[in-house]
């Protein structure tokens, strides 16, 4: 529980300047706009909070699960089953993010 | 009955066990909404990773694509997009805010000091501050949705 608090904590802060950041501080049609967007990306500090943004909330998300799972059976074969499976979708989940994120500032043709 | 140690307890209600509403206080329905908001939260996360992995192409992509950005955002750039978006910044308000709760309570920053049982023996920990801040993240969380209303739908 304390990795659920710890990026639950993490998470509040991150998510809020990411909504703040799509809709408020810039207006959300410019937020949304490719080059805006090619620009973040392209800008160290904002690819940095965006990868730390996809790792704190799919961590939170797929351990949330995982306690609801444990929760539900405690068997020792199920018990092992959601911790590998928890492991196996988050590290999935976060690859498949972080590529886009290295695509977006590496990648080529635009 | 077995011996000491010997028989392993089951939760044999399955989520039942806690998607129940019969008898249910108010913190236990904001139980029940915080994991219900934090799946849907999940479900949406994984949506998003999605779509917004067509900027660089998709799933085949290599880089940067203007006409794959413009194809994604012309399905979830609509009407019917924008309401799920006011619904989705809804759930992580509440679920953000309640978590905050969740956490001062676990650590016991927003209980009374236990007391003496006294009829109608209501718990402390079920009074007061600590069930204020449920309606104040409903209430931050409706603000929020509203605001997020006049911003997409403006």
């Amino acid at each position: 529980m304390l990795v659920q608090y710890a990026t639950a904590v993490l998470a509040v802060a991150l998510v809020s300047i990411h909504l703040l950041m799509q809709g408020v501080v810039t207006p959300y049609a410019t937020a949304i706009s490719f080059g805006n967007i090619l620009s973040i990306y392209r800008n160290w500090l904002y690819a940095v909070f965006l990868e730390s943004l996809l790792v704190v909330v799919l961590v939170h998300g797929f351990n949330g699960v995982r306690i609801i799972l444990h929760e539900w059976n405690q068997s020792m074969s199920w018990s092992s089953w959601v911790d590998i499976g928890t492991v196996i979708a988050t590290v999935a989940s976060v690859g498949y993010g972080t590529r886009t994120v290295i695509l977006a500032i590496f990648g080529g043709g635009a | 009955m077995n011996s000491a140690g010997s028989e392993r307890v089951k939760n044999k209600r399955g989520v039942m066990g806690w998607l129940n509403p019969y008898h249910y206080n108010l913190e236990r329905w904001a139980y029940v909404f915080q994991r219900v908001t934090g799946v849907a939260i999940l479900l949406y996360v994984l949506g998003h990773l999605g779509d917004t992995s067509f900027f660089v192409g998709g799933p085949t992509g290599a880089g940067p694509s203007e006409s794959s950005w413009a194809f994604v955002s012309g399905i979830v750039e609509n009407s019917f997009g924008h309401l799920i978006l006011v619904l989705v910044v809804l759930v992580v308000f509440f679920h953000g805010l309640n978590g905050i709760r969740l956490i001062l309570s676990e650590f016991g920053l927003i209980f009374q000091k236990p007391s003496a049982i006294e009829y109608p023996y209501r718990p402390r920990s079920l009074k007061s501050f600590q069930r204020h801040l449920v309606w104040v993240a409903i209430a931050l969380a409706v603000v929020a949705a509203a605001w997020a209303s006049l911003i997409l739908f403006r």
